[in-house]
């Protein structure tokens, strides 16, 4: 079998971004590198991996960010140097494991393509070049700008101290808040864009909709489930990973998979059902119609939480969503939905899996509220083996004094979308509408943090164009992704595991609350993202107060009334004042104040903490561990509260079904000889954020386009050779792997390959970017990407 | 002395990888896809698509067998392989020529060459980095998000393997060989 | 002087007045130099030096990159330079068989050809070892580690220790031929072949104690190792005298080679009986990791060379003479060797051809199906070199000894 990756080219590291006054990357195993670059830096270690020892080491809890999940962890730090992350016991929602990218967080914080100092550019957007400079040049930058692009102080002037003119869009993490609190709060911009609307916010939205909660499950309990295009085997979601694969293939749990394509899910699922890609609605109404019709639904738990039940139940049966018509729409045969549905009622804790994701169709939020009430008709909500509401912890939120900007003007990313929502807005309408002139005011600065809007937002091409269009693009993160090229000012930040973050709480069945702390200080001349903040914060402070000064009208009133500095200090001008107090200081003052000093202990010994956690933990088998005792998880917390909003009068309101409604418009159809791009996750890869990621290259070197193998041999193409997709917004390049897995009609590839930056050794050049071809399509409700409603072509290069 | 082994409830496993990536990362292994000490298998599906058969498309994950009688301590010349105390099949990189005959007679493809030492190597059952600590899970066993692995004493009646093995059936690979594998796959 | 040293003087004397008596010709570089300027001459000159040549840039090649220099792979361990190891020991053996046939078991007709081809087989087993010197590892620590911690249920350890006893059993054996004490070199040659008989079976034993390996495993290999070693001896043989005599065969060589062209059809028949019957008892019951590779090597060309060239060919010159045509079996014994080296090539790479993990390890490449291999540049540079040296060797030592028969 060939070696894919040569071990060569992990020798070697040099990076071909251009960079002036410093050396970008230097080689992992650079002759005698064993210093970081600046004095004091912690060491970086000689190879790749390193083996670990049996002497003197320190086991550090951190919080795993290689993805949502924030599995916690210990990082064994040994002579400076993390040479292995083990699980930690102690947090109930990571069960006590580390996943394979969770092992790799070693290769991330030492990849030798981090960005080290802070940069600023010098040559063109997208080129590449960069000089090295100071941090207090750079935030210098960022203030007045360089002959090559303009600072913020101007901008702001210009635009006459409208805070709307800055936009921002941030990555999920610990640290997401005190961005928003940056630049949200304290910079006064409203325009801001976040993960949720290419990821899950229908899903999450249709489910918060109808049932109040996007809940957790209680596998322990379950017997039967279904599970829509959720491929847990494969895009890892903690808790549930862990336990559903425990129980399936005969061992209590019956698990039938849906999904177009046969994936790992699939593999451990005891039964597997392709369906038609964006079609599961039809699908979900024709079980709910064979229940109806059968009466098979829990009756009066309907009629005791349901709101428009009566309504909806007419509105199914009158529409005939029967199994026969549903089989040509979604390809399920219609005998198998008889089956399914009567299975669902029949079993004692059935589930039908809530799903979390980027959407299929613009019918995805009608799915999930379908799918929310059917699992409702079997009464199985907020009780053992069910939908789990349980007592999730709230830590008391923190105040930010957030200055009142008179002259910003309100969001306008509304085209289109019936719940425009007030914070995270919907990507795609709002970059496409700045493209198009569509905004009612010049939009010129773009902060950006830990966010890669050129690989994961629909149609790269327009995305290039939007952060062109910017007069100021600011760019926080660790490595220097494809949208770092396009920025003016790169900030480098700590990775997560040099720093510590603010606590959080996690969790509904068993809620704990998690810190991370820092396993070693920042590399190179990096910078914990709160202390970043704090000191944009307050270099932008006093001269941006003089601009509000010079346009706020009521700005001006009360410097009449109270004077200057008091203005500046009570009313939240003093923009650093968020950050004053260090992280770790400021999470040991809120879990105290809950907790108890006791509980801070605990948490800053072993990361995790939740109430009666020295009574109830237990060591069950060298495996497992018991995090709550059964008789105190928080299966049952609604009671007589608990409502199923059938009927959602608000979205008719604003031009959405009020119920879920099947519409012709959305069949799948795909022209003759074109397919259909389906999107989805490998177990080893987060999306576009790990690809340059040395071990996990070790075990996906690049991702390939599935094809169906009867259709590939009859187009000539076999495995490895190289393909070209075209779709009406671009055009790709990778190879082929030709397999039965996928439809004769449908295609796929693994997100987040296809990198344009040259920083990005292992990650340049390599595979095919998904987002260049994908339509910026969106759903009604918020405007999110829909990701499978492209067709492309594909032909042999 | 204890008689290492390791039961495995493969119908657990996902394919995930996070054993592969532990074990390079505990015991500083080279990357490399020859290079690895433990891997997951997996078979296409059979069938033609939609009819594709589930129980054939199975994950299976494997290594070193620590066999009782083990083919590569039989052939090796200069007893470079050797079991330790433990029952764990060891190599000694002082001894080993790298006349490759192990790699040729193990039959479960457990052996590769470690190209810093220019010697065979090889899963160890962490015996050199975790259990030399004193810790009593292998890497394998500690990280997998869905507990497929149990690492344990064989020779320990109360131990959690030998409680597996007794009340569940299973199976092991290529047992006609004769090579008395120590890693057990429950049914 | 104390009793010790005188001792180990007077042992040091009596080792130099012993190696005194060793006939040898006293020859200088321009000696070696001094051949006859045929073209076929000058063109197996030239041959040599590019050989010696290549040997020097492919040693150099793997001193600086190690293993990486080599094809061989994690599911293919023994590549190439296995297969010319093997070559040149069964070269050897065959050549022990041949030369012990004479002066061992007294067939006159034989004796002719005793000490050149004991030569021969010293130089040949030397050749093997040039080779797989820079195939092992750590050929240093084999040599200390085989003597304090062996493995004494190793094949190999076995095969190494054998071929080495038995080397210096060829060289005490010719010795004494060289000294003309037939009675001397009787023993040592009868311990010398019974020695080198064991090493080569146990040669074949390292495959056929591969119990993962249902193709190889077994007794066949171990066996016919004794039978293809004799079959090459004879190869050897008649290329040796083919060109000793330019292929004008004075009368004695003439009656010797006829015989021993009658030996080889016998020998070759069996052969392929042999073989035959292998093929049929692997395929037959479809027995996976047997029967599968069996049909698949039935595919690959490398079989069907070692058949034709190997087998075949010198059979119908041997069969179509009747055994008369030495001329002839000189030019099928060339092209015997070359299927003779594709018999060790196919013994080697076939052992090896079915994965022994039979499952994918990553999603994204094909089902292992059989395993690949390709000689690379760096090992077909050092086997053609060990080729060099052994002609090298050869040509030296017809310079430096007498390789004839003495005369009665």
């Amino acid at each position: 079998m060939e070696v894919e990756v040569s071990r060569r080219k992990f020798l070697q590291g040099t990076v071909a971004m251009t960079v002036v006054g410093g050396v970008a990357g230097t080689g992992l195993l650079s002759a005698g590198h064993g210093e970081g670059e600046a004095p004091g830096s912690p060491r970086l270690p000689k190879s790749v991996t390193t083996k670990t020892g049996t002497g003197k080491a320190e086991e550090i809890p951190f919080l795993c960010g290689m993805c949502v999940n924030k599995c916690a962890g210990f990082a064994r730090v040994e002579d400076g140097i993390i040479t292995k992350l083990n699980p930690n016991p102690y947090f109930p929602k990571s069960r006590n494991m580390l996943c394979p990218r969770g092992n790799a967080g070693i290769q991330t914080t030492y990849d030798p393509d981090r960005l080290k100092y802070p940069m600023i550019r010098i040559g063109k957007r997208g080129e590449g070049k960069f000089k090295r400079v100071s941090w207090e040049e750079a935030y210098d930058a960022i203030l007045n700008g360089t002959d090559k692009f303009k600072g913020l102080a101007q901008i702001l002037d210009e635009e006459k101290d409208n805070r709307s003119t800055i936009a921002y869009c941030n990555g999920e993490g610990l640290s997401k808040e005190g961005f928003e609190d940056l630049v949200g709060k304290k910079l006064g911009s409203p325009n801001y864009v976040d993960e949720v609307s290419i990821c899950l916010e229908t899903a999450g939205g249709g489910f918060f909709a109808t049932l109040g909660v996007y809940p957790e499950i209680d596998f322990e309990h379950a017997d039967y489930m279904i599970i829509l295009g959720a491929n847990r085997a494969e895009a890892i979601i903690t808790p549930d990973t862990m336990d559903m694969f425990k129980q399936t293939k005969g061992r209590g749990l019956k698990m039938v998979c849906i999904d177009p394509r046969f994936t790992n899910t699939a593999a451990k699922a005891d039964k597997w059902l392709p369906v038609n890609p964006g079609t599961d609605l039809a699908y979900v109404l024709a079980m709910t119609w064979v229940v109806f019709n059968e009466n098979l639904q829990n009756e009066a738990y309907m009629k005791k939480h349901g709101v428009g039940y009566e309504e909806y139940k007419q509105h199914i049966l009158s529409h005939k969503y029967t199994p026969e018509w549903a089989e040509p729409i979604c390809g399920i045969k219609a005998k198998d939905i008889y089956e399914m549905a009567r299975e669902f009622m029949n079993a004692e804790h059935p589930i039908i899996y809530p799903g979390r994701r980027s959407i299929f169709s613009p019918n995805d939020y009608q799915l999930r509220r379908a799918m929310a009430i059917f699992q409702a008709l079997s009464g199985n909500l907020d009780q053992k083996g069910g939908y789990i509401y349980g007592n999730p912890i709230m830590l008391p939120p923190e105040y930010v004094n957030a200055p009142i900007y008179d002259q910003a003007k309100p969001r306008f990313d509304t085209e289109g979308i019936a719940f425009p929502t007030l914070k995270s807005g919907s990507w795609i309408v709002f970059r496409n509408m700045v493209l198009e002139g569509k905004n009612p005011y010049p939009v010129r600065v773009m902060f950006m943090r830990k966010h890669n809007p050129m690989m994961s937002v629909p149609n790269t091409a327009k995305t290039r164009q939007f952060l062109e269009k910017m007069d100021l693009n600011v760019m926080i993160d660790i490595l220097p992704s494809d949208t770092a090229m396009y920025a003016d000012v790169i900030l480098p930040e700590a990775s997560y595991l040099e720093r510590t973050s603010p606590v959080k709480a996690y969790g509904f069945l068993e809620p704990a609350i998690v810190q991370r702390k820092a396993a070693i200080e920042p590399l190179y001349e990096t910078k914990v993202p709160e202390q970043i903040y704090k000191e944009l914060a307050e270099k932008l402070a006093k001269p941006l107060f003089e601009i509000s000064k010079k346009y706020d009208k009521d700005l001006q009133e009360q410097i009449k009334l109270r004077g200057e500095e008091k203005v500046f200090k009570e009313d939240g001008y003093d923009l650093a004042d968020a950050w004053e107090m260090p992280v770790h200081e400021k999470n040991r003052e809120i879990v105290e104040k809950v907790y108890g000093k006791k509980a801070w202990e605990i948490l800053d010994e072993r990361g995790v903490y939740y109430p009666h956690m020295e009574e109830y933990h237990k060591q069950l088998d060298p495996n497992d561990y018991q995090y709550y005792p059964k008789s105190k998880r928080f299966y049952s917390t609604q009671g007589d509260k608990l409502r199923v909003i059938c009927k959602y009068d608000n979205l008719a309101k604003r031009g959405i079904d009020a119920m879920p409604t099947w519409h012709d418009e959305w069949k799948f159809s795909v022209p003759e000889g074109k397919f259909r791009l389906i999107t989805g996750r490998h177990a080893q890869y987060t999306q576009s954020g790990t690809t340059n990621n040395a071990m996990l290259r070790d075990l996906i070197p690049t991702n390939y386009l599935w094809i169906n193998q009867r259709v590939a041999d009859k187009m000539g193409i076999a495995f490895g050779d190289m393909v070209e997709v075209k779709s009406e917004v671009g055009t790709v390049r990778l190879k082929a792997y030709p397999t039965e897995k996928i439809a004769p009609n449908q295609t796929f590839m693994l997100h987040g390959f296809g990198s344009e930056s040259k920083g990005l050794e292992l990650a340049y050049g390599n595979g095919a970017n998904d987002a260049v071809i994908i339509k910026d399509d969106i759903e009604p409700v918020f405007g999110a990407a829909v990701m499978h409603s492209t067709n492309v072509e594909i032909r042999r290069v | 002395m204890a008689r290492y082994g390791m039961a495995l409830d493969y119908k657990n496993c996902i394919n995930c990888k996070a054993c592969e990536v532990a074990c390079k990362e505990e015991n500083g292994v080279l990357l490399g896809a020859d290079k690895h000490r433990i891997w997951v298998g997996s078979n296409n599906p059979e069938g033609v698509w939609p009819n594709l058969d589930i129980a054939s498309a199975s994950f299976l994950p494997s290594q070193c067998q620590h066999c009782e009688q083990a083919p590569c301590e039989e052939v090796c010349p200069t007893h470079a392989t050797y079991y330790d105390e433990n029952g764990v099949v060891r190599v000694d990189s002082d001894k080993c020529i790298l006349c490759s005959y192990c790699m040729n007679a193990c039959p479960y493809d457990a052996r590769y060459v470690d190209d810093r030492t220019v010697t065979v190597d090889k899963c160890t059952f962490c015996s050199d980095t975790r259990l030399a600590r004193g810790e009593t899970t292998t890497a394998c066993q500690n990280t997998c998000p869905t507990k497929v692995r149990t690492f344990g004493d064989l020779d320990d009646p109360e131990s959690e393997i030998s409680i597996l093995l007794k009340t569940r059936d299973h199976f092991s690979l290529k047992a006609h060989l004769g090579t008395k594998p120590k890693l057990f796959y429950l049914t | 002087m104390t009793e010790e040293a005188a001792k180990q003087e007077g042992f040091v004397e009596k080792a130099k007045a012993f190696l005194a008596t060793i006939p040898y010709n006293k020859i200088s570089v321009k000696d070696i130099l001094n051949y006859e300027k045929t073209p076929v001459n000058n063109f197996i000159a030239l041959l040599t030096v590019l050989f010696l040549a290549f040997f020097v840039i492919g040693v150099g090649n793997y001193l600086i990159h190690g293993h990486e220099a080599y094809g061989v792979t994690r599911e293919h361990p023994w590549g190439l330079l296995i297969a010319v190891y093997i070559f040149f020991v069964v070269s050897s053996t065959g050549l022990c068989i041949v030369g012990s046939l004479g002066d061992v078991f007294g067939f006159k007709d034989y004796e002719m050809i005793s000490k050149r081809a004991i030569f021969g087989s010293i130089v040949t087993i030397l050749s093997g070892f040039a080779v797989i010197a820079f195939e092992i590892g750590h050929p240093i620590r084999m040599m200390i580690w085989n003597v304090l911690t062996p493995g004494l249920r190793s094949a190999i350890w076995w095969m190494g220790t054998l071929y080495g006893l038995y080397l210096t059993f060829m060289i005490i054996e010719f010795v004494f031929l060289l000294k003309h004490d037939m009675k001397r070199a009787k023993t040592f040659g009868l311990i010398g072949l019974l020695v080198g008989l064991a090493a080569h079976s146990n040669l074949g034993g390292v495959f056929g104690f591969l119990n993962a390996r249902p193709i190889s495993n077994g007794v066949f290999y171990p066996t016919y190792f004794i039978l293809t070693a004799f079959i090459t001896g004879i190869y050897i043989a008649f290329i040796m005298m083919g060109f000793r005599y330019r292929l004008k065969f004075p009368e004695n060589a003439r009656v010797m080679l006829v015989n021993l062209a009658k030996i080889q059809g016998l020998l070759i028949a069996i052969l392929m009986f042999f073989e035959t019957w292998k093929m049929m008892t692997a395929i037959y019951g479809g027995v996976p990791g047997r029967s599968d590779v069996a049909i698949h090597i039935l595919t690959t060309w490398p079989f069907w060379a070692e058949v034709a060239f190997g087998m075949l060919i010198p059979f119908i010159v041997i069969l179509k003479s009747k055994g008369q045509d030495i001329v002839g079996m000189f030019w099928a014994s060339l092209i015997g060797m070359v299927g003779i080296f594709f018999m060790r090539y196919d013994l080697v790479h076939d052992t090896q051809l079915k994965p022994l993990q039979m499952m994918k390890i990553r999603e994204y490449q094909l089902p292992p199906e059989w395993v690949h291999y390709t000689p690379s540049v760096t090992e077909i540079m050092i086997s053609l070199g060990g080729l060099g040296i052994c002609i090298l060797l050869y040509y030296v030592g017809t310079k430096l000894f007498n390789l004839d028969a003495d005369a009665h």
